[in-house]
This record gives C-alpha cells, structure tokens and sequence, in this order.
C-alpha cells in the first residue's frame, strides 16, 4: 500500500534519504525510529509529493505519486506532529470543512460529533475556536480528520509527541482499530515503547539509511532500546 | 468543491473582521459619493434647466436692435449630464458645461487638459468611481494577501494540499471568496444607482442609463478580477504573508499613485498638447489668412473691414468672414481635440500595464463623461452657433445692406429672434459610448487573462 523503491533524496549535496525500499501492507503498523534528521519527515513528505525524488519510486496503493498527485493523496491520510487548523473556526467546523474537502461531502452534526468524540475531544470543545485550543485536542481534530477521510493508508508524523500519556493510549487504540480494519499506517515516532507497543514492523534509520527491519512480535522492548542504541552509536 | 474552500474563506474575512471594517467602510464611502453626487447632479440638472430656458428668453425678448448687436449677445448653451455621472463624473468638473455661443468666434474650451488629471487632483473629488478604483484593489490586497502565504505560514496550506486538493481548486476558491467580498460592495452601489435611475427617469433614457450601468458593473468586475488574481499570484509565490504585503501595497502605490501620473505626462510627451497662449496664436493666424483670403476673392482688398469695402456691403462682408473662419476653427480646435484623443488613446493602452487607467478611461466613457462626449458636445453647440451667425448675416444681407450708408439703423425685432432654434442636445447614446470604449475593455479582459495565467504559474506544484 505504501511502497517506495530505492528512493534517493539529495538536497544540493547532502543526501537525505538513500535507496530507501520499504513496504507497508494493508493491516500494518510500520514504525520507523531514528534522531532528528534521519530523513523520517522527508520521507513523508515524499509520499505525499511535497517534495520529488530524486531517484527511485513512491507508490501509493501501486500508483506513483508523480504521475498521480492528487489520487495517491486520496487514498491518504495524514497527521503531522501539529495538526495545523484554521485558528478562527471551531474544532467541529474545521472538521468539517477538512473532511468535505477530502470526501467531497458534508457530513451532518452527529457524525462530526461522534467522530471528534471516537478521536477523545471533549464535547464541549468542539464549538469553540481552534485557537484556543491546546496542542493535544488540535491533535484530536486532526485524528478525527483523518478518521472521517475513511482512508486506505495513515501517513503519521510523530503524531503523539506532546500527547498525555491518556491521549497518547488512546490514540494507539485508534491506530490498532485502523491496522484491524486492514488499513497500512507508516508513522515515525521517538518512543521506542509506542513503536513496541503499536507497531507491527519496526524500521531503524540513521542519517537517510535504512539500517534494518524487525517485526516487533520477535524482540522485547528492552531488546529493542539495547539494538537501537546500538544503531545509534555505530 | 470550489464553494466549500471560498465559503470557509469568506468565514475567515467575517470572522476576524477584515471584512467588516475594511470592506464596510469602503462600502460607507461609496454611498455617500453616490448620495452626494446624486444631489448635486439633480440640482445642477434644475439649474441647467431653468438657465437654458432664462438664456433663450432672454434672447427672444431682446428688443428691436441689429442683429449682429444680438450676435454679440449670443445664448449660452448647458451640456446636458450624463446621468451616470453620479458614479463616475469625469472629466466634466474640469472641463465646465457651459458654452457661449458669441458672434466672430468658437468659444475656447477650458484648456487644461483635465482628463489626464490624476492623483492627487483627483483627491479632491470623491466619486464611487474613483472608490472603487483606488480603493478596491486595496480591499482585494487586505483581503487577499494571506490567502496563500498565510496559510503557508500556518500550515494549514500543507493540510489541505495533503487531503489530494488541486491547488487550481484552492485558488479558484480563494478567488471566489475574495469575488463575492467584492461583489459586496459594487452590487450595492450598483443597485443604489439602479435604484436612481428607475426612480427618476423614464422612457428610453432610462434604459440607456441601465444599460451603461450594467456596462460599468461588466467593466468594474474585469478590473477587480485583475486585482484579485495578481494578489493570489503574488501570495502564493511569496514566502511570507508580510512579505506579500509589502509587495503589494508596493504594486498598489506605483499602479495607482505613481504610474497613472508618469504615464499622464508622457502621453503629454509623446502628443504634445499647444499651451493656451500658443493655441490662440495659432488660432488667430489662421483665422487672419483665411479671412484675408476670402476678403480678397470676394472684394479684391485683403484689407479686412477696410474702406474698399462699403457700409452697403457690411452684412455680405460679415458672412464671408465667418464663413471663412469656421474652417480655420475646424482645422485648429479638431487638431487640438486628436491630441487630446491621442493623449487619451496613449492612456489606454498603457492600461495593459496600469489596468486602473484602462478602467478609468472605460468607466468615463461609459458613464458618457469623457472627453468624446464632451467633443460631441461641442461640436454641436459650435453647429448652432454657425446656425445664429448665418440666419443674422443672412438677415443684414437681406434687409440691411440695401439701406446703403443706413445699414446701422436696421433693426429686427422679436419676430426674427424667435425664429432661432432653441439649442436642443441630447448627450449620445450608449452605443456612442461602447464604440469609442471598446479598446479600454479589451485590455481589461486581456490583463485579467494573463493575471489568471499568472496565478496559475504562481501555485503551479513546485517542481524540485
């Protein structure tokens, strides 16, 4: 569902992402760990065409983002690490605006209630304006976005970061109810026990490579950190 | 699609009061220009009115004397006002509407040339046309700025990018959206205008005064649609939203301020216009030889008003010498008026650079406020002239030339003064108007083509 093929990125000489393939199947969770500047938010950005290649191929659902620019995006859902959102409109109706954007149709009140409330906000805030909101329930409305887009695959970025650890949980049962729903999720992520938790493969990467892949099932989380730092420090 | 992404946009003008303030006050501005100039044309009108009738009473109550007594009299003719002059007055407040129809000689228009009066002259003389033309692109330039890069800023830009949003559909959402901001100001002050019109006039005047309101409404949406998509183009090819604004209103200085004024002085340049005191010389040059010509023809003595010439012959005399001075009038008041058309011509084509002088020379002529209508004007006010001066001339030749050295004791009486037409002109009608126009409208259409061209480049995904 969410393929790339020895994606090169360079940016002028510095080369931010190399020969990167990886693969994310309907019902994954893959999560993909590494420090600032491993090239996680530019891969990212290249699966949604906010930035070209320059070598290899993206694929969404088998097309190539290039060639489809605006299908491949139809079939995503994305969540970055701040959802930004019209500060002068409420929750609800940025929601709603977002959501009949990405569906092409307006969905009634109850629906978008129901789906502020499956993504944890807060009744009473949904009419208020999304100035006023904090980090965490902005983040809510951009779940609840994503969730009303009804997806084939979630592209997350460090979604959780600024979440309380509530929240957070929460929102891990939201990804887990996706991945059963046979939806591929690619998400970067710093918490090594989120990816553990959640994730059904893990990529480690460290400055634009892929340095390695395991299913989560096979290592425990204190196998996890020791192998990750150990990636670290190579 | 389109109607989701301009109505959340419009939200955002209401909401954080933009829209209110900036728009509402412009919209202040406009009524009471309208209002204003509505008042003072009905009341000019009246005064035109009553001063035309009083000026041919006057005429036909002279008493017995001789007629080139009353040609010195003469009668005073009033142009008639557009009635869309309430929104855009032109250039009549600079070029007066009275004319004095004397005996000898076409009267001199005033002799600035007022139509290229820009800037701060115009400050002066609040009239919806000059609102919406100077203020208008400034509301679209408040209004519009961040559209893109604001968004940009935000991130709300890369959201919506990210939910497989063309950026054409952003943008022609965004246009609408700042379309409709606008249209709330210019329908209303259309409709006002309507509104006028059907309450207080009549019959095919006021369908002609409908007409060219519709034509303005055409004109002023071509004009503003250019402002819109220049300021999306130019929003969504800056990084910052103040960045875009200073780029703009930096547009908005020169296109409106600086530009209009520089361009009015090339066209000056280019087609120099004669100065007041060198038109009159070279008025009174060539009245001197043509009349001296004719003189000599008709009498054999180039001596005008000489003593070859007898008393017996002083009507015959006065007819061959204004004859041949209206062609020495024609020749020097239509070469002055082409270089004012020049001048006017050079304007409108600096238009693709500077819409607002394609639509101010639109917006005038439409309005039937321009100088073609004013030229029409005094084409026909000098026609009547020559019709006084001949019947008179014709009359001396008649009744007192026979009188021998008792030319000057003829009289003609109030029978005679009444056989001289009133001065009946009706301004020309809308097709006039379009035809002297269409230049000024293609120009607009053309720029607001290349400005949506523009736009369209400007959010074109960027390539890396």
């Amino acid at each position: 569902m969410l393929k790339t093929i020895q994606l090169d990125k360079h940016f002028g000489s510095h080369q931010a992402l190399k020969a990167i393939s990886i693969d994310v199947k309907p019902g994954e969770i893959y999560c993909l760990l590494g420090a600032n500047g491993a090239g996680k938010t530019t891969l990212i950005n290249l699966f949604l065409n906010f930035l070209q290649p320059t070598g290899g191929q993206v694929l969404v659902n088998g097309r190539d983002v290039q060639q489809y620019p605006l299908e491949s995006k139809r079939d995503i859902a994305y969540i970055p690490e701040l959802v930004m959102l019209y500060g002068v409109l409420s929750g609800l109706e940025n929601l709603e605006y977002f959501a009949a954007l990405a569906t092409g149709e307006k969905l009634p009140r109850d629906k978008l209630l129901s789906l502020l409330q499956g993504a944890g906000l807060d009744a009473t805030a949904a009419d208020r304006r999304v100035s006023t909101y904090s980090k965490g329930m902005r983040q809510k409305v951009g779940i609840a976005i994503a969730m009303a887009k009804n997806a084939k695959a979630l592209l997350l970025d460090e979604p959780t970061s600024g979440l309380d650890p509530k929240a957070a949980n929460e929102f891990s049962q939201l990804l887990t109810k996706a991945k059963d729903s046979g939806v591929a999720v690619l998400t970067t992520t710093h918490d090594l026990f989120h990816a553990k938790q959640t994730g059904t493969r893990i990529g480690i990467m460290r400055r634009g490579e892929l340095l390695t892949e395991l299913n989560s099932a096979d290592v425990s989380h204190s196998e996890l950190e020791s192998l990750y730092l150990q990636y670290m420090e190579a | 699609m389109l109607s989701l992404i301009a109505r959340r946009e419009f939200t955002e003008f209401c909401r954080d009061g933009r829209l209110f303030w900036t728009g509402g006050i412009i919209l202040l501005l406009l009524l009471t220009a309208l209002a204003v100039n509505w008042q003072h044309q009905r009341t000019a009108d009246a005064e035109r009115l009553a001063a035309q009738t009083l000026d041919y009473d006057d005429w036909v109550n002279q008493e017995a004397r001789h007629p080139h007594d009353a040609a010195h009299q003469g009668m005073h003719v009033f142009k008639p006002q557009s009635a869309l002059s309430m929104l855009d007055p032109g250039i009549v407040p600079y070029v007066g509407s009275t004319l004095w129809l004397q005996a000898h000689r076409q009267s001199e228009v005033k002799f600035r040339p007022a139509q290229d009066a820009t800037g701060l002259q115009r400050f002066g003389n609040l009239s919806p046309a000059w609102v919406i033309q100077m203020l208008g692109p400034l509301l679209v330039i408040i209004l519009g700025f961040n559209a893109f890069a604001g968004e940009r800023e935000q991130g709300t830009l890369r959201q919506t990018l990210s939910l497989g949003i063309s950026p054409y559909q952003l943008l022609w959402g965004k246009a609408l959206a700042l379309a409709i901001g606008l249209g709330l100001l210019l329908l209303p002050t259309l409709l006002f205008a309507m509104g006028m019109i059907v309450f207080t006039m009549s019959g095919n005047a006021m369908v002609d005064a409908l007409w060219r309101t519709l034509w303005l409404g055409l004109g002023y949406s071509v004009y503003l649609g250019i402002a819109i998509f220049v300021v999306l183009a130019v929003s969504a090819k800056t990084a910052t939203s103040r960045m875009a604004l200073a780029i703009l209103l930096g547009v908005w200085i020169v296109t409106t301020m600086i530009a209009p004024r520089a361009i009015s002085d090339a066209s000056r340049i280019w087609h120099p216009n004669p100065t007041r005191y060198e038109f009159t010389a070279s008025l009174d040059n060539d009245l001197g030889n043509e009349t001296r010509k004719a003189w000599m023809e008709n009498f054999g003595s180039d001596q005008r008003w000489g003593s070859e010439v007898g008393i017996d012959q002083w009507g015959k005399a006065l007819e061959v010498d204004d004859k041949a001075g209206y062609k020495a009038l024609d020749h020097q008041f239509h070469k002055l008026w082409d270089t004012f058309d020049s001048q006017q011509r050079v304007q409108e084509w600096a238009g693709f650079v500077v819409p607002l002088l394609a639509i101010r020379s639109f917006s005038m002529g439409v309005a039937g406020t321009d100088f073609a209508n004013h030229r029409d004007f005094s084409v026909a006010a000098e026609n009547h002239r020559r019709i006084m001066q001949d019947k008179v001339s014709h009359d001396l030749v008649e009744h007192a030339d026979g009188h021998g050295d008792h030319h000057f004791d003829y009289k003609s009486t109030r029978e005679f003064w009444a056989t001289f037409p009133k001065f009946t002109y009706a301004l020309p009608d809308r097709k006039f108007a379009l035809a002297h126009n269409t230049l000024s409208l293609a120009i607009l259409v053309i720029v607001l083509l290349a400005a949506m061209v523009l736009a369209h480049r400007a959010v074109m995904p960027r390539k890396a």
